[in-house]
């Protein structure tokens, strides 16, 4: 999966000359946190960010009076003067695997997703992240998750895919978890039906574990000393 | 002890599901022999089912989602949206006669001729929505229900219990920006079961925002967590709301041993359920309640829950 398929790419990119006044009201109105820099060729410049914009404006301490003066004198600086500079940008031929990566070792909210020429094309950001799992996941259609427990031998997702299909079900996703116990798997199928009472017949015939899910929750909490 | 109605047609058995299919004609089979082994059958009212008026479905569902599914059985399909929802020729009818068959039990409630009354209808309704059949459900008997209340009672405030071990998407959805109607559903939480929906911070919107009320149940917890969620949630807010009558989408699958769940309620959870449910409804609405068949599937203990619900309605 590319984040070409899950990034944002209506953007609203502002020049370094804009001002903050400008600036602000663009990112009120559009609810988002990252507002990208461009020059007169597209090139991404910088990124301001709701944080930048915090920063730059005067304290809450002040009272009104001291805070409306000052809040107009800085809000006619330029997002030029703000703006990060050292951008993590990214490629469009990234995936959602390095997205994720990244994200999460740099800690940023946001990438921009430049091209080979440094011009902006898209914004990928925590948000499209959360919008793709809910794909991944299968959850935004209605269905039932299924907790198998099984040997850590191979041909067991077979044998359950096996049974799923011969019920003429479909499948959102399915999620292993791998450190269940010793020599055994957790597979967790989320079935698209509500119809789970033959496939879980099915399955306790030929020797599959349906698990209670909160035994695995409360059996793995870090026990206190 | 309460005059009891009771609707059930054999019409409703002709709504034939594939070989396998949970929701089944049996199932109401089953509870018509309970009830006449526990020897109750002849202390209910029976109240006869009529086909709806298609404008009371119409209250609820888009024409075109009504036409196209009374097409989909003339013309012998075998399921309707999704695999799911296995369909028959007549499934049409029978759905029709299941908004019909409540209708009458609100006519009996209403018009005074029965305290209250359980409706041992199929095909089930509270997944449907305005045009989507989902889970076994096309029609959304409940939802029509409240609506047929409201207009043809003046009925200013109704609320909906339900506690089929899934969430009534369909319900919610209808009345989400609907003040006037109150959903409560307490089911399985929503990451483990059916329909994926109904967690706890849906809580209605615009107009309708702190009118429903999603109760979770993770795995596993059983009755003790129902105690606490219904005394918690639904017994404040149905205080809070004080409607005037009260619609039961009335499901007996989280039974410990319907495998359609995993809740693990026992025989005497349900039994709290129905003292809790039964109390508000005697406090507040004079005991005015209709409850409807939703879910329920495993056929030796189903008719147990059902008879033991009706008892309850009976108050014996």
């Amino acid at each position: 999966m590319f984040i070409t398929d899950m990034m944002k790419t209506d953007l609203i990119a502002v020049r370094p000359e804009t001002t903050l006044v400008d600036a602000i009201q663009l990112m009120e109105t559009g609810n988002f946190r990252h507002l990208p820099v461009i020059d007169g060729d597209g090139k991404l410049v910088g990124m301001v960010t709701d944080r930048d914009m915090r920063s730059a404006k005067p304290s809450t301490f002040l009272s009104e009076e001291e805070y409306q003066l000052t809040f107009d004198k800085v809000m006619q600086h330029t997002v030029g003067e703000i703006m990060t500079t050292e951008l993590l940008t990214v490629a469009p031929y990234f995936t959602l695997q390095d997205a994720l990566l990244v994200m999460r070792q740099k800690k940023v909210g946001a990438l921009p997703v430049v091209d080979e020429k440094g011009r902006l094309t898209g914004i990928m950001s925590t948000r499209d992240l959360l919008k793709a799992f809910v794909n991944i996941m299968g959850i935004g259609e209605p269905g039932t998750l299924l907790c198998i427990l099984v040997n850590e031998q191979p041909g067991q997702l077979k044998k359950i895919v096996d049974i799923v299909t011969e019920e003429n079900v479909s499948m959102g996703s399915v999620l292993v978890a791998r450190d269940w116990d010793e020599k055994k798997r957790a597979i967790f199928p989320y079935l698209l039906t509500n119809n789970v009472i033959a496939i879980k017949k099915k399955l306790l015939d030929q020797g599959f574990e349906l698990i209670d899910p909160m035994g695995w929750y409360l059996g793995h909490l870090p026990q206190k000393k | 002890m309460n005059t009891t109605g009771f609707v059930f047609d054999e019409r409703y058995l002709l709504h034939k599901t594939f070989n396998g299919h949970p929701e089944c004609a049996e199932r109401l089979l089953s509870i018509i022999g309970g009830l006449s082994t526990a020897g109750l059958l002849e202390k209910l009212m029976l109240i006869k089912a009529e086909p709806a008026d298609q404008r009371w479905i119409e209250a609820v569902h888009n024409i075109r989602y009504i036409m196209k599914f009374e097409e989909a059985c003339l013309w012998g399909l075998p399921d309707f949206d999704h695999a799911d929802n296995s369909i028959c020729r007549d499934t049409y009818e029978v759905a029709q006669l299941a908004v019909g068959g409540v209708l009458k039990a609100i006519d009996a409630v209403m018009q005074g001729e029965v305290t209250n009354a359980f409706c041992a209808v199929r095909p089930p309704g509270h997944h449907a929505e305005v045009n989507q059949a989902l889970g076994f459900c096309y029609f959304n008997n409940v939802a029509i229900g409240a609506r047929y209340l409201q207009r043809q009672y003046g009925v200013d405030k109704v609320c909906i219990i339900d506690f089929d071990v899934h969430h009534g998407n369909g319900t919610q959805h209808i009345f989400d920006t609907d003040n006037t109607v109150f959903y409560y559903s307490i089911h399985e939480h929503p990451s483990f079961a059916y329909p994926g929906t109904g967690r706890e911070f849906e809580t209605g919107y615009s107009g309708g925002e702190g009118f429903t009320l999603n109760s979770t149940i993770l795995p596993g917890r059983g009755d003790e967590e129902y105690r606490e969620k219904l005394l918690g949630d639904l017994v404040p807010a149905f205080e809070s709301f004080a409607p005037e009558a009260v619609l039961l989408s009335a499901g007996f699958d989280a039974h410990e041993s319907d495998l359609m769940s995993g809740t693990s309620l026992t025989t005497e959870g349900y039994d709290f359920i129905n003292d809790t449910i039964m109390e508000l409804v005697n406090t507040h609405t004079n005991g005015k309640v209709v409850s409807v068949l939703e879910g329920g599937y495993q056929l030796d203990i189903l008719p147990v829950l059902v008879t033991n619900h009706i008892r309850k309605l009976m108050g014996v």
